[in-house]
């Protein structure tokens, strides 16, 4: 398990935000819902559109194309559009204020 | 059963002990008119049919002549705050998204796309445009048609009206409602006298605290009916007694489509004359779910002092500095009595300054045996604050118990209670030999009473 730190200050996110990052060649999202930070796969997993910018509501994330609500805390989706859930990663703080990731 | 149930005999049979207009003869507050009310019109005393509930014809009927008729609750204001954000309602086989539009502008879709007719929308959430995930046919939020790839194969659609067709929309205390007859009551005819008994509850500044769902193995009505009476409290929820008037309930009907039921808290149950004011006190407080605080502790009941003053007082205080405002004018059955309306058909809301519950039944898709039970509280905040967002719907598998839903506290054992009731009624029905039920004349009337407005939407 590698720590990565995404060079993203945490306090620069404010809540609602997603911020797409790109770390070790993956196209990553970190999202800010109820005061916690989320980290999933920046591909939706209907049709691998960009996940950036999508409506957050409480801890879900709305695909801005066909509107699939995926569970921030788990990657998994509501209704029919797909069932596969999106990847997620643990966000933590680093000393300097950044927000890291745990890739694999 | 106690020896005390002695009823006065004729029309006007009611249980011994102090009935709750007698408890608000005690009120040191001036008496709001619509507490006074006590309307219950005689209904007859005939068994209904146990089809009403077991078969598929019957349920053929209310899809074809009572849900395209009657105004239905969708959702909260606040589950759509935005512009763009959408909650999918889907009523037996009908899907409608319902769309905020404007600030102060909701409209209802059908949600059905005029291409090839998939579901245009799959659930709730957020949408600039509609598009459909099937071929992209494309909609702005107010249904204008905005185009299809490939327009060329197409234009034999120029001429036609693609606009998505609309049905009625109206709230009221922050509900959204939808009807989808064109020509039918406006909502605030339909809802009459319940925006004038709620005027003291501003319903639509409350925020959405819960929201709990799961499916019950048992007709929709069979679910609402099991909150339309507190005659089952005795043998269902006995632990409840030593705080419940369950047998001086009072029951109402106002027109076609509005009832309530009103059961005095804080006093014991008739069927139990032992209880003192402290058991009360203490039980109230403890499994009741209701009151402003669950914790007995630290509360000892004032010499001379009812239970009954004591924790409407106690919930005055509390609810009071909750809301940031006095409640002065709050009388002490409306800071603590179970005072629950019916909407017709599948709705229920509670009277209260906090913590009001509410109940919808829904017709479970297609299946007339089982339907979604879906309970709300709905909270105040601190004047002057920013209102709180709304809870996301927590969703029970079949299998869950409601105590399993932490965030409807003390209600989900009381919940569990009644389930067990529910889906036991259904299978009892079906094998029912009598193949009708029975109802009480007055405790009972509420539950005639729906029978009897859905009766006049299907024979009309
Ligand atoms: S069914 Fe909707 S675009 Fe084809
Ligand atoms: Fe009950």
């Amino acid at each position: 398990m590698a720590i990565t730190d995404t060079l993203i200050p945490a306090v620069d996110i404010s809540d609602k935000q997603t911020v797409p990052v790109t770390l070790n060649g993956k196209n990553i999202l970190i999202c800010k819902a109820n005061g916690e930070f989320y980290a999933v796969d920046n591909q939706c997993t209907h049709q691998r559109a960009e996940l950036t910018g999508g409506r957050i509501r409480n801890c879900y994330l709305a695909c801005p194309l066909h509107g699939v609500r995926f569970d921030l805390r788990t990657g998994q989706p509501l209704g029919e559009l797909t069932r596969v859930p999106l990847k997620t990663y643990d966000v933590s703080l680093a000393d300097n204020g950044n927000l890291q990731l745990e890739l694999d | 059963m106690s020896e005390l149930i002695k009823v006065k005999q004729q029309g006007e049979a009611r249980c011994e002990g102090l009935s709750y207009q007698d408890l608000l003869d005690n009120e040191t507050i001036e008496v709001p008119a619509y507490l006074r009310e006590d309307t219950n019109p005689y209904m007859g005393d005939e068994d209904l049919s146990v089809d009403r509930w077991i078969s598929r014809d019957f349920h053929e009927l209310e899809k074809q002549k009572l849900w395209p008729k009657v105004w239905q609750m969708t959702c909260r204001e606040e589950d759509i705050p935005e512009v763009g954000d959408h909650h999918v309602y889907e009523i037996v086989d009908q899907s409608i998204i319902v769309t905020r539009t404007g600030e102060n502008e909701i409209k209802a879709f059908i949600n059905s796309c005029l291409h090839r007719g998939r579901i245009l929308r799959d659930c709730d959430g957020h949408a600039e445009e509609f598009v459909c995930p099937f071929h992209g046919a494309t909609w702005d939020i107010n249904g204008n048609f905005k185009g299809i790839p490939c327009k060329w194969d197409f234009s034999h659609l120029d001429q036609k009206d693609m606009s998505l067709p609309q049905v009625k929309v109206d709230t009221w205390g922050g509900f959204v409602f939808i009807n989808f007859d064109e020509n039918c009551q406006s909502l605030e005819d339909y809802l009459n006298p319940l925006p004038e008994h709620f005027s003291r509850f501003p319903l639509h500044d409350y925020y959405k605290g819960a929201h709990v769902q799961r499916v019950v193995q048992c007709n929709w009505k069979v679910g609402a009916e099991a909150f339309m009476e507190s005659f089952h409290t005795l043998e269902t929820h006995s632990e409840i007694l030593t705080f419940t008037g369950d047998a001086n309930s009072q029951y109402d009907t106002f027109g076609d489509h509005v009832s309530r039921s009103v059961t005095p808290m804080g006093v014991a149950s008739p069927h139990m004359p032992e209880v003192t004011e402290e058991e009360t006190m203490r039980d109230i407080l403890e499994l009741s779910g209701r009151m402003a605080t669950d914790n007995a502790e630290g509360h000892a009941m004032p010499e001379g002092l009812t239970a009954r003053s004591y924790i409407a007082e106690t919930n005055r205080e509390m609810f009071s500095e909750l809301i940031g405002e006095p409640l002065d004018q709050a009388t002490q059955s409306e800071l603590e009595d179970a005072i629950l309306y019916m909407l017709f058909p599948n709705t229920q809301v509670w009277i209260g300054y906090n913590g009001n519950i509410v109940y919808r039944f829904l017709p479970n898709g297609d299946d007339h045996n089982s339907c979604i039970f879906e309970t709300m509280i709905l909270m105040r905040y601190p004047k002057g604050t920013q209102k709180p967002e709304p809870a996301e719907k927590n969703i029970l598998r079949p299998d869950q118990a409601f105590s399993e839903a932490p965030e409807i506290g003390g209600l989900g054992p009381v919940f569990d209670q009644d389930d067990s009731n529910m889906a036991a009624v259904q299978k009892g029905m079906i094998a029912s030999r009598k193949g009708a039920v029975s109802l009480a004349s007055y405790q009972e009337s509420r539950i005639r009473h729906l029978h009897q407005t859905i009766d006049k939407y299907l024979n009309a």
